[in-house]
């Protein structure tokens, strides 16, 4: 396995492997399970599974990172969802601007959202609570039922190949990749982790962490709208209600891959193995027919005793 | 062996891969106060924690009051008598002065109810029998640290404590309300009541303890009545070799003026400070707390917004409104809490001493992470700062250690002036004389240097000239030759009465 000089020099939480095992673990145990697990519908049917929660994830990530958190991003995939194909209405000239529109719409929410927690001094917590029931109003006002249609040829992002290889799950990776490189590489990404370790010391560092904090929301609300986007395509519609979901379950991945909630710690790759335990317990618990309610209470405990892994050891 | 209280003998106490305590003796007579000294890492936290029930011995005995004791836990030990107070005070801040006082201690009345009143009643007797001028209902966090650590105090007495052990009580408050915390042990000391306390502040030992315990690396060095020995043979004890020159040199001349303060005004808190600092001048800015020196250096630096003011720079004049910007001017702040305003936990060396230079490293917007951990690695060697590597968590640092850390970063991030707030709070003896080192060593390659100290030893030793403020206001500068502690003191303490109308006209020079 990776040495323990390797891991310090990649500066990996040695708690991920843990959960990294998880993962290999359930794979193992799928295939024991039956035989259409290792099927290459199968898994498939996982990667694209894991975009929504992926994408929604990884901006939640940012936020939590700074200490902060977004419950605004359920909001958000409904409000962009149901404009994407509500506006197009299938015109396939209307797809480009629209989208833009969308994805710039899901950056402005996310900048209201940093601002009023920057400018009013109220928790990140209320702030994103009060817009996502703002911006579940104005959707319902818009429609309260699937609006519009897509035209047909943008179902290529949710199920498209490209050589055979399904498209979104490998843009997901690359992604993940990307945010990775800007965390750890670049000064805004690092000034992330600072501001999240201790915000006043970020603050005398001349660090200007208002920007921070503005940047951290409005890039959760440019990959919330992304997500939006995504899912019209993989329903070939949008829903005023689709969102919902994601609003608390975005959370769990950044936790479970090791990201702590007060912020200063943690990272992308922890949600995007995260993400993957999920979907692969999910898809695990179908094959052997475990009826839904069994599901969400095994993958509480599992959140729970994966978070139990990042704890730090009390020194004694 | 009546007269004794506690005692522990043969005490050895080992931990993965070190030997904190070997074979050390102790004891503690009743109605005692007993300095505990030695450098960071000699063991004196081990060793009061084995005492209060929070660690086990591996060999050795204790006996407490008479009889051999074998204390489970820390609740125990609280319990047949022993107080321990730490530095990060167990009080309760949204909790009024006498819930804290009776936590865990509390009385009822019927029906198992809670009673305040009664409660609130013996807390003011016991804030009487101090002299504690407090309101039992008044909230903790309303309280300064120096009452606070009365309230600690009296939420022993409450318990009928025997013992009292005080893990270095007088850092972070003045020298005044030390020596009020003092009269209180004295009188505790009336009663019979035994004190052990840890400091690092050697004047106050020799003032006010009866012996002093010096433990090295782990071992008893010795126990000698305070009467029989001086400073110098008690630092020596210490550290382990001679010490003569604690201060390094003072400057033999000063270069030309590189920072002009004027009429800096905040609110109701600074009331128009002016004056100036030299290249390789390290100018002591000293007062009592509460003099506002903190602020003053926040409103240089930009963290505080000033009202009124200028901060003058060769030709330019500004008032940042942002410590970027100061930054970018060539001011730098070591602050004063490296806790919460310094370090950012969780987070590695590297990453804490580049924290406000990352611009350094960055090449077409990706930072270089060899180029910035070679150069920590020369700054870890610099400064002396032991760790395992660069990419070491701040976290585990000692006290002195990670004040370090905090002088690399701001020593590389300064362009020419450097604002010190209490750079050697909670540092251990041998660190401290590294880090007077370094900061002569940083004045004489050309920077001017404000230390704001509520050490009067150390102000004293390493000031070239001094201003004393009061309240939000100057009260009086000192050249070289003036500096003595009285003069200090009676600048620090000058009534309204006494001060001259024109504190600007004094300080221009």
């Amino acid at each position: 396995m990776i040495t323990t000089s390797a891991m310090k020099r990649l500066r990996i939480d040695p708690a991920i492997c843990i959960v990294f095992g998880l993962v290999i673990l359930l794979v193992i145990f799928g295939y024991f399970i039956s035989d259409r697990f290792g099927t290459i519908q199968n898994l498939t049917n996982i990667l694209e599974n894991s975009v929504s929660l992926g994408l929604s994830s990884l901006g939640q990530t940012l936020v939590i990172l700074t200490g902060g958190i977004d419950l605004s991003i359920g909001g958000v995939i409904n409000l962009t969802s149901c404009l994407t194909s509500g506006i197009i209405n299938g015109d396939s000239r209307l797809v480009v601007p629209v989208i833009t529109g969308v994805l710039l719409l899901g950056i402005l929410i996310g900048f209201i959202n940093g601002s009023l927690t920057v400018w009013l001094g109220v928790h990140p917590l209320i702030v994103t609570l009060g817009m996502s029931m703002i911006l579940q109003g104005i959707t319902l006002m818009y429609t309260l039922a699937p609006p519009g249609a897509m035209p047909l040829s943008f179902d290529f992002i949710a199920y498209g190949r490209v050589f055979g290889v399904p498209f979104a799950p490998v843009v997901l990776v690359l992604i993940f990749v990307i945010m990775g490189v800007f965390l750890r590489k670049t000064k805004l990404g690092r000034h992330v982790y600072a501001v999240g370790g201790n915000a006043e010391a970020a603050r005398l560092s001349g660090i200007r962490q208002n920007r921070v904090v503005i940047f951290v929301y409005s890039a959760c609300g440019f990959f919330a709208a992304l997500t939006g986007v995504y899912l019209v395509s993989r329903m070939g519609i949008g829903d005023p209600r689709i969102g919902e979901y994601y609003m608390l379950s975005s959370i769990t991945p950044v936790v479970v891959g090791g990201t702590i909630l007060a912020g200063g710690k943690g990272g992308v790759l922890g949600t995007l193995i995260g993400v993957f335990l999920i979907i692969l317990l999910r898809n695990l618990l179908n094959f052997m027919d475990i009826t839904s309610f069994y599901q969400w209470i095994i993958e509480g405990l599992i959140i729970i005793i994966a978070v139990s892994f990042y704890i730090e050891k009390r020194k004694l | 062996m009546q007269d004794i209280m506690l005692e522990v003998k043969a005490i050895t106490k080992r931990f993965p891969g070190v030997t904190a305590l070997q074979d050390v003796n102790f004891n503690n007579r009743k109605g005692e106060i007993h300095a505990l000294v030695g450098e960071n890492g000699a063991g004196k936290s081990t060793l009061i924690k084995i005492i209060a029930g929070a660690y086990q011995p591996d060999d050795g005995e204790i006996f407490f009051d008479g009889k051999k004791v074998v204390w489970e836990s820390p609740h125990q030990s609280r319990g047949e008598g022993i107080s321990v107070i730490y530095q990060e005070f167990n009080l309760f801040p949204e909790l009024s002065v006498s819930e804290n006082i009776f936590m865990g201690n509390e009385l009822r009345k019927k029906f198992r109810l809670l009673d305040f009143t009664r409660m609130k009643r013996e807390s003011q007797e016991i804030l009487d029998r101090f002299g504690l001028h407090l309101d039992p209902s008044q909230k903790v966090k309303e309280l300064s640290v120096a009452e606070q650590q009365m309230v600690e105090i009296a939420k022993g007495m409450c318990n009928r404590t025997k013992l009292f052990i005080l893990d270095e009580p007088t850092a972070g408050i003045s020298e005044r309300e030390a020596d009020a915390l003092f009269e209180r042990l004295h009188l505790l000391k009336k009663e019979g009541v035994s004190i052990v306390y840890i400091s690092h502040r050697l004047g106050e030992i020799f003032k006010n303890a009866d012996r002093v315990t010096v433990l090295k690396d782990g071992r008893l060095v010795d126990t000698v009545d305070v009467k029989r020995i001086d400073r110098n043979r008690l630092v020596s004890m210490m550290v382990g070799r001679n010490l003569e020159d604690i201060y390094p040199a003072k400057a033999k001349d000063l270069g030309e003026e590189v920072l002009r303060v004027e009429d800096l005004k905040i609110g109701n808190t600074v009331k128009g400070v002016s004056f100036s600092l030299h290249k390789r001048e390290i100018l002591g800015l000293a007062g009592l707390v509460g003099s506002r020196r903190t602020e003053l250096a926040h409103g240089i630096f930009g963290s505080l917004p000033m009202d009124h003011g200028a901060c003058v720079l060769g030709e330019r004049a500004f008032s940042a409104t942002t410590p970027r910007e100061s930054i970018d001017y060539g001011i730098a702040f070591l602050t004063e809490d490296r806790k919460n305003e310094g370090l950012v936990f969780g987070q590695s060396i590297q990453a804490n001493i580049t924290m406000p230079t990352l611009s350094d490293f960055v090449k077409k917007t990706l930072i270089n992470a060899q180029a910035e951990k070679n150069v920590c690695k020369k700054e870890m060697e610099k400064f002396s700062i032991s760790a395992y590597g660069t990419e070491a968590f701040v976290d585990n640092l000692s006290g002195g250690n990670q004040q370090k850390v905090l002088f690399s970063r701001w020593a590389r991030a300064c362009g020419g002036i450097l604002i010190l707030d209490e750079p050697t709070r909670g540092v251990d003896v041998g660190a401290k004389m590294e880090i007077y080192k370094i900061i002569r060593g940083l004045a004489d390659d050309g920077i001017g240097i404000l230390l704001i100290s509520s050490d009067l030893p150390e102000i004293i030793g390493m000031s070239d000239r001094i201003i004393v403020m009061k309240e939000g206001s100057v009260t009086g500068e000192l050249a070289q030759n003036e500096i003595h502690e009285e003069a200090i003191m009676h600048l620090a303490t000058l009534s309204r009465s006494e001060q001259t109308g024109d504190n600007n006209g004094r300080n221009a020079r």
